[in-house]
């Protein structure tokens, strides 16, 4: 997201119009879903999240602080947190034990992923899957690197190590096609 | 120099080990630990451009799993928040409403303990009126009863009373019962006054002089004065000034009653 974007809407959300959550769904509403589906792993309650998480981001909006996160940022605490709170208020009413499933980090698979990051994907599956195991444990299953060190059996040393390399492994594969994408998307909008 | 900053890349280097960092990137640090990495944040170039690269990493990671959002979802969000804020602005109209309504309900209150403030005032004259009035009634009855009694009792003296030189023409009758110790005059015709005089009736008994008051026109001839009884009573009628006098003029007296 351009940086001009990005102030134009935090001015919005500021003066509280309601076009900034037009133009926060625009442009991250199938990344904050995508986020909302790796966590409950069902679309119905990926939606539900979605909803909720732009009904919070709405009402909190005075509570965003640009100096201390990046928009991004901000969005993803607010719907990971509300798909984390969605996925054990459903596994209580279903008493069932919320599962890390390594095999899933593939089975999104390629249905209902937007035609423009098809190829993201492809690029995904290029990074090695034990970068992808611990960031996706990281960033989607709610854990810290204690408890993915745990349930992975990984020694935690090898776990900081992974996220590290996994992190500058993405950069070096996305970091340009990103921003041209960003670059381009701006430009045609 | 050189010691001091090589402790303090060892302190960084033990806080990026941690992993502090990436629970605040995610928003999952308490309080305590929020200060504190904000603080490395603030102080350390090499912590902050970790945390920014962090940032970016993470837009990055989770832009690769972004699904189409189904069609509808943006319409629903926005009537959410539509409601929303209309549900605030309605509850803004219900607290407008709701204090105006209180206020009119304060001021209806006054106006009703003040009106029922001056009923109570007026309810306790009306009663003092009616209580005037009932002892006025009593009174009359009992002295219409005692003019009954005096006339029709055959114990009664009846006593004519003339005027003297001064008022030939004046004309009364008394009536005295020494049984019921009641008496009565009946002034029948008064020789007519200067605007400025009026006749008084007066009595001495036990030796006390009182006044009985004005003797009205002729007009109300039939009326009956009531004199205070006593043994060896003397009445007597004056010319006094209009309106009356504090005590009887001598030399003015047209006739006297002894009963």
């Amino acid at each position: 997201m351009s940086i001009l974007l990005e102030n134009h809407i935090i001015e919005l959300l500021q003066e509280r119009n309601d076009k900034a959550i037009s133009l926060l769904y625009e442009h991250y509403g199938d990344t904050l879903y995508g986020v909302a589906f790796k966590v409950v792993r069902d679309e119905d309650l990926a939606q539900d999240v979605v909803q909720e998480s732009f009904v919070k981001i709405w009402k909190k909006s005075d509570s965003y602080d640009p100096t201390k996160a990046k928009l991004f940022t901000w969005l993803f605490r607010i719907t990971r947190n509300t798909a984390i709170d969605k996925l054990r208020s459903a596994s209580n009413k279903s008493d069932k034990e919320i599962q890390m499933d390594v095999s899933d980090v593939y089975k999104l698979g390629t249905e209902g992923v937007i035609p423009d990051l098809i190829d993201v994907q492809d690029n995904l599956e290029k990074i090695d899957s034990k970068y992808q195991i611990v960031l996706d444990a990281l960033f989607f299953q709610g854990m810290t690197q204690q408890e993915a060190s745990e349930e992975l059996d990984i020694p935690l040393g090898t776990i900081k190590s992974r996220l590290k390399i996994g992190l500058r492994e993405l950069k070096k594969i996305y970091g340009s096609t990103m921003v041209f994408a960003y670059l381009l998307n701006f430009i045609i909008n | 120099m050189l010691q001091k900053n090589k402790t303090m890349k060892e302190k960084i280097r033990i806080f990026l080990e941690t992993d502090l960092l990436e629970k605040y990137l995610l928003g999952t640090t308490s309080n305590e630990e929020t200060l504190q990495v904000e603080r490395y944040i603030a102080m350390y170039p090499e912590v902050r451009n970790t945390y920014i690269e962090l940032q970016e990493n993470l837009e990055i990671f989770a832009k690769l799993h972004a699904i189409k959002t189904p069609e509808g979802l943006k319409e629903k969000i926005q009537n959410k928040i539509k409601k929303g804020n209309s549900s605030r602005s309605k509850f803004f109209k219900y607290a407008i409403a709701a204090s105006f309504t209180a206020l009119l309900f304060a001021g209806a209150s006054y106006f009703f303990w003040n009106q029922n403030q001056n009923l109570q005032e007026e309810n306790v004259i009306v009663n003092n009126k009616i209580q005037n009035l009932e002892e006025n009634m009593r009174l009359q009855l009992e002295d219409v009863r005692n003019q009954f009694i005096v006339l029709n009792n055959p114990k009664t003296k009846r006593l004519a009373v003339k005027g003297n030189n001064k008022a030939k023409e004046l004309k009364a009758v008394a009536y005295v019962n020494p049984v019921k110790k009641l008496s009565y005059i009946n002034v029948s015709k008064l020789p007519n006054l200067p605007e400025n005089q009026c006749y008084q009736m007066w009595a001495e008994v036990n030796g006390q002089m009182l006044n009985l008051g004005v003797i009205q026109e002729a007009s109300n001839s039939e009326k009956l004065m009531a004199l205070p009884y006593g043994e060896n009573a003397v009445g007597y009628i004056t010319i006094e000034p209009t309106g009356g006098n504090s005590s009887p003029t001598v030399e003015n007296i047209v006739a006297n009653i002894s009963y």
